[in-house]
């Protein structure tokens, strides 16, 4: 017979559903004077798939490595499942999985010798799910890493980050050298984590598969989060992208001045603009007129996240 | 930790040949040669500057521990080993920081105490390993020459530079603290080695510098395979070495880790 637990172990295991797997608040880190993030407040709930995205030096990877006590913050605080991410940090270590940001491991050892020692440190029996993981994204695990191609030392490193079923994945670059048939496994494998309950932070510049596997994304520029939103209402918001071939003359004017339109450009027949909003009053002003053809461009998230960085790239 | 301690070993396994096997192969020789030239070496020793002799830690080069003294266990032994500690901490903290390791160690339950612990274990035995390798090589040499090295001096000879090395290992744990860089971990310890090495030899050549020998470590080294271990100099080197491991252990652990 199990035993029943205690009221404080109850009201733990109670509190422990609630809180979000990833909780910072108002999280900075400074490195002396150069600044590497700062203010950043967000939440990932359990079976999450969270995106963050930024350009290089943005501040993606201090904010990981803070939340793994790589870095100490210099205010603020960040908390893994509850547990302070500095005076817990074992603790929380031992139910995430972490892929770095340009994964390494020295030359000499292979793939099976790092699961092994990795598998030891964590009490995992034998292997783990790691050699299901290797015939899955045909990873060798016999050859010395040093022999090892990018694309086939990130398919180790993607093995020790889940091959002993974390709780939290906390992934940096995950496909960078993969080819497109292990990101596409690999994406299947992110979905499949998240259904069995799995937080997932994915750090990436792939905005093609954040777009596929996130359910909600925040922007980092400059070191502060600029937004953090679902990838679905971020896409919504952003304007979409028309263009219409008209039978005849239209009045431009008309169009021009109606609410959410811009960037309205007309040639050769065809009329097209950008309209963010209600799409009603378009779709109505369009249908008072002969068409002979309509696109509808939904924006990328690329697109949407480049209007979080306009003016910064000139 | 005995999983780390075993990794890091299976690590530096071509370590222990590569740096035992020279060490002892060239002390075998020079055990091998020394019957064919006593004679002709008293009478040359007996000629050279008090300086040199002092320098060199050649004294009276009359027993085949002496010779080995003079030519190996005061300065290529010390220095050699010395350096191979320095170089396994490097490797094990700011190398495996370097080449990415360091990530994926501290992704598991962890603590970087145990991490600095387990890589100064590993290198207490990879010393201790290189020696005995060292030892056994010298040994068989005399052996076969017939040169009657007292194996008990030679153990205490070698014995005695594994305190002395390990120290130097720890220095490079507190440089860890500081600087995760190997150029700069191995380069600043291996500096304070032969940097020590000087201060000593000077005090030893000039009585008024004999003050300055107490900041050296090889003020507490001697001459173990003619005199014996000195208890309290090799417990006292010992637990150095440890403080020193432990006041690293500390600075690593409060320390941001990037390259």
């Amino acid at each position: 017979m199990r035993p029943t637990p205690g009221p404080q172990a109850a009201a733990t295991a109670c509190e422990n559903r609630l809180v979000p797997a990833i909780e910072t608040e108002r999280l900075t880190k400074f490195y002396g004077s150069h600044r590497g993030v700062e203010e950043i407040t967000i939440a990932v709930e359990r079976g999450e798939v969270f995106g963050f995205l930024g350009p290089n030096g943005a501040g993606k990877t201090t904010t990981i490595r803070t939340l793994l006590d790589l870095l100490h913050p210099t205010r603020g605080s960040a908390r893994v499942f509850g547990l302070d991410s500095r005076r817990d940090s074992v603790a929380i270590r031992a139910r995430l999985g972490n892929l770095p940001g340009d994964f390494g491991y020295g030359k000499l050892a292979t793939g099976r010798e790092a699961i092994s020692l990795l598998a030891r440190l964590r009490g995992v029996a034998g292997l783990g799910g790691a050699a299901a993981l290797a015939e899955r994204f045909r990873a060798d695990l016999e050859r010395p890493m040093g022999q090892l191609s990018r694309g086939n030392r990130q398919k180790i490193g993607l093995i020790l980050a889940l091959f002993h079923r974390p709780d939290l994945l906390v992934l940096d670059e995950p496909t960078s050298g993969l080819d497109p048939l292990m990101q596409e496994e690999f994406l299947a494998l992110v979905r499949e984590e998240r259904e069995r309950g799995c937080a997932v932070f994915l750090s990436s510049h792939e905005l093609d598969e954040v777009e596929r596997v996130c359910d909600r994304v925040g922007i980092i520029r400059e070191g502060r989060v600029v937004a953090v939103e679902r990838v679905s209402d971020l896409l919504d918001k952003t304007p979409r992208r028309v263009s219409v071939e008209f039978a005849e003359p239209v009045d431009l004017a008309g169009l021009r001045e109606l609410p959410g339109v811009s960037d309205l450009e007309a040639g050769d027949g065809r009329v097209s603009f950008k309209v963010a909003g209600n799409i009603d009053p378009v779709l109505k002003a369009i249908a008072r007129h002969t068409v002979l053809d309509l696109e509808f461009a939904r924006p990328t998230l690329e697109e949407v996240f480049l209007t979080y960085y306009e003016g910064e790239t000139g | 930790m005995t999983a780390l301690i075993a990794a890091q070993l299976r690590e530096r396994r071509r370590s222990l040949l590569s740096w035992g096997l020279p060490l002892g192969l060239w002390s075998a020789f020079i055990v091998a040669i020394f019957p064919s030239i006593e004679a002709a070496l008293a009478k040359a020793v007996r000629n050279y500057p008090a300086a040199l002799k002092e320098a060199f830690g050649v004294g009276e080069l009359s027993t085949v521990e002496q010779y080995l003294h003079a030519e190996m266990l005061s300065l290529i032994v010390p220095l050699a080993v010395g350096y191979l500690a320095v170089r396994s901490v490097a490797s094990g903290l700011s190398g495996a920081a370097e080449s990415g390791r360091l990530d994926v160690l501290l992704s598991a339950p962890v603590s970087r105490r145990r991490l600095v612990t387990a890589g100064f274990c590993a290198t207490a035995i990879e010393l201790a390993a290189v020696l005995a390798i060292a030892l056994a090589l010298t040994s068989i040499g005399s052996l076969l020459s017939g040169a009657g090295l007292s194996f008990s001096s030679a153990l205490a000879g070698f014995a005695n530079v594994w305190p002395l090395a390990l120290l130097f290992g720890s220095l490079g744990i507190v440089v860890t603290g500081f600087s995760l860089r190997t150029s700069i971990v191995t380069g600043s310890v291996a500096g304070a080695l032969v940097g020590m090495y000087v201060v000593d030899l000077a005090g030893r050549l000039d009585p008024s510098l004999d003050a300055i020998r107490y900041v050296s470590v090889f003020r507490y080294y001697g001459k173990a395979i003619e005199d014996g271990i000195d208890p309290l100099s090799f417990l006292g080197v010992t637990v150095a070495a440890v403080a020193l491991a432990a006041l690293g252990a500390t600075l690593f652990e409060r320390r941001d880790l990037f390259t």
